[in-house]
């Protein structure tokens, strides 16, 4: 088969992936407009959706359920995007902003800000997670990066180092502080449904930077998940590159824990997934997670409203359940291969 | 070299994963059961998790949830250790104006086993909740009882009361008690009139939710007993709740439950235009009490504060 064969049947997966994709997508955002505690009519959607909402159920749709899945969208497309350049800078299978520090850095700053400063208003708590987040991004990446002659394990060892010593300070502030932080366990699990237009604004600058940067690096990405002798071989600037991505990194999954919690998994998993079907080309595979992971968060908000109908569930228990086995099977899985 | 580091790294994200907070402290004083000169009575009393055996009247008496405090101030005893989460303000204000001295025993959570075998307790009274891990140590250290208090309902936390009494034995003035205490809430009640239509809901607010507090919650079961109704009727005590679910359930009086002047996610909710949807808010009956006295306490005192305050409120 011919170069130019192989690329256009790659460009062929890709724009069919990506048109079942964005039909998912549309899909999943009717659904998770339309289906809540209070029922409402497909008229009352379109509605809403037009933004010609007045009605009670049509502002119901307007100003909470929208907001809420656009956050969903924007959070898991975060997080699948930042999972992704990590395993290619890391070329660690396991990499996602969940080992890699940055889920309990902005964890441990929202339980220290609500425990030392009660009157704290939601919006400077989004600041504060969000300077958790770069802290523990920062600090693991800093632990691994000078460790080392770039060694990538270096990375999720001290990824995995630092998120303990950061979840262990979390749980020792919740044992101590249980009066105040009792209630902050639900937001530790990951959960979206307080998604407002507030967290939706906070969230889209930072998206779209992270989502910039990811696109722009995202050829340096494919060379540099092949290794560091390649991608010096013909002239690349590694430390550099991984600056950016780092930066991108705590971004995109930084904003995304600090409006949503830390959700796990998320980053993890999709990368994988979205590999299996178009190959390691990051200009593919970028796009494509970020995709992937808005349908899965978006779904798996969906399916948390009916684990303890008619409250609420974390939407990180849906992802873990969905996670977690499929962490086994990959280590199955390189077991078998090696 | 790459089988180790996945191993290594599959290590690692297990620990993460389980994270498991069950760190215990060191030290199982073992106390010797003290014999007094006297022939003391040998009594048992059946709680939750079993039977203690109990010698004599227990003089140094450990309580581990607030509302024991409660329970044993209103029998007019003050314990000699009480679990406060190292904060003397937890205690509510009629509470602690009939509270002697006493030794902090720590966190309700992290029971501190050490400081409690140093205060040569004969009695520790904890919550079958919280404490059912522990029960073990705890009875190393002095006869323990296991009672039902945190997401109790408020008749399963009234039926403490007499087993507190019996264990002291207090079981006449405890009746009395009980009966005096039943006439206070039948009085309120009778300020409740007949077509009282209204729902009532009663929350947690916080930064970070909004924590409606059922028909299974301690204030929302209290608040059915006075003959009110709560907005939300589950098995379900603290569900959180969406502005779109408080919508839904659209209460007519809502009470939050506030500790100090915290920022709350009221403050971000009020700017939707669906906030002036829910009834509360259209009749103006949104109402800030404090969340020591309505949600932490939980016993005979705090029940009727909370009942006197709530009838203030409504009935003005």
């Amino acid at each position: 088969m011919s170069v130019i064969e192989s690329a256009s049947s790659r460009w062929n997966t890709y724009i069919v992936t990506v048109i079942i994709c964005v039909a998912l997508l549309i899909a999943g955002i009717l659904l998770s407009v339309s289906i809540g505690v209070i029922d409402v009519s497909w008229k009352e959607v379109t509605r809403a959706l037009l933004g010609k909402a007045q009605t009670k159920n049509e502002l119901v749709i307007s100003t909470i359920r929208v907001p809420r899945t656009l956050m969903a969208a924007l959070v898991g497309a975060g997080l699948a995007v930042a999972g992704a350049m990590m395993q290619a800078v890391t070329r660690n299978p396991f990499a996602s902003p969940q080992i890699l520090g940055i889920n309990s850095g902005a964890a441990l700053i929202v339980v220290l800000s609500i425990v030392l400063y009660p009157s704290m208003s939601p919006t400077s708590l989004v600041l504060a997670a969000f300077a958790g987040a770069s802290m523990g991004g920062a600090l693991v990446f800093a632990l691994g990066y000078t460790n080392d002659e770039r060694a990538p394990v270096n990375l999720a060892l001290a990824g995995i180092a630092v998120s303990m010593f950061l979840t262990a300070m979390t749980e020792g502030f919740i044992v101590l502080y249980d009066n105040q932080t009792q209630s902050i366990l639900f937001w530790l699990a990951g959960a979206v449904h307080g998604g407002t237009w507030s967290d939706v604004y906070t969230l889209m600058p930072w998206m779209g930077i992270g989502f910039f940067i990811s696109i722009l690096l995202s050829r340096n990405l494919t060379i540099l998940s092949l290794g560091d002798d390649i991608a010096k071989g013909i002239g690349l600037k590694v430390h550099r590159i991984r600056l950016f991505v780092a930066c991108a990194v705590i971004v995109l999954a930084g904003s995304a824990v600090s409006v949503a919690g830390p959700i796990g998994f998320v980053g993890l998993i999709v990368p994988h997934i979205v590999r299996y079907i178009i190959g390691v080309d990051y200009r593919f595979v970028i796009p494509l997670s970020a995709l992937f992971g808005a349908i899965l968060l978006i779904y798996a908000d969906l399916i948390s409203r009916f684990i303890a109908f008619p409250f609420e569930s974390p939407v990180g228990i849906v992802t873990a359940a969905i996670g977690a086995p499929f962490f086994l099977y990959l280590i199955l899985k390189r077991r078998r291969a090696s | 070299m790459k089988r180790s580091m996945l191993k290594l790294l599959f290590f690692g994200l297990a620990v993460l994963l389980i994270n498991s907070g069950c760190s215990n402290a060191a030290g199982n004083n073992k106390e010797d059961v003290q014999t007094s000169g006297e022939i003391s009575e040998v009594k048992t009393v059946a709680h939750e998790l079993g039977e203690a055996q109990i010698t004599g009247i227990p003089k140094r008496i450990v309580a581990l949830e607030y509302s024991f405090i409660d329970s044993l101030v209103t029998l007019g005893i003050t314990p000699i250790g009480i679990a406060d989460d190292n904060n003397p303000e937890s205690i509510i204000g009629p509470i602690k104006e009939k509270l002697g001295n006493y030794t902090s025993v720590g966190s309700r959570y992290e029971v501190n086993f050490e400081l409690i075998s140093s205060l040569k307790s004969d009695l520790i009274i904890g919550d079958i909740s919280r404490h059912k891990e522990v029960f073990a140590r705890l009875e190393d250290i002095a006869p323990t009882l296991l009672l039902k208090s945190h997401g109790a309902t408020y008749s399963e936390n009234l039926s403490s009361f007499p087993v507190i009494a019996e264990a002291l034995g207090k079981q006449e003035a405890a009746q009395q008690l009980l009966q005096k205490h039943q006439e206070t809430l039948d009085e309120l009640k009778k300020s409740v009139p007949e077509n009282e239509q209204r729902t009532i809901l009663p929350a947690v607010v916080n930064a970070k939710g909004f924590y409606a507090h059922t028909t299974q919650a301690y204030a929302g079961s209290l608040i059915e007993h006075i003959g009110l109704k709560d907005a939300i009727q589950s098995d379900v005590a603290y569900p959180q709740l969406t502005l779109e679910q408080l919508i839904e359930y659209n209460p007519d009086v809502l009470i939050l439950m506030k500790s100090g002047t915290e920022e709350t996610i009221v403050s971000e909710w009020s700017k939707n235009p669906l906030w002036e949807e829910v009834n509360a808010v259209k009749n103006n009956q949104v109402y800030e009490v404090d969340r020591g006295v309505w949600s932490l306490s939980r016993g005979i005192i705090s029940a009727e504060t909370i009942a006197k305050e709530l009838i203030a409120l409504l009935y003005p």
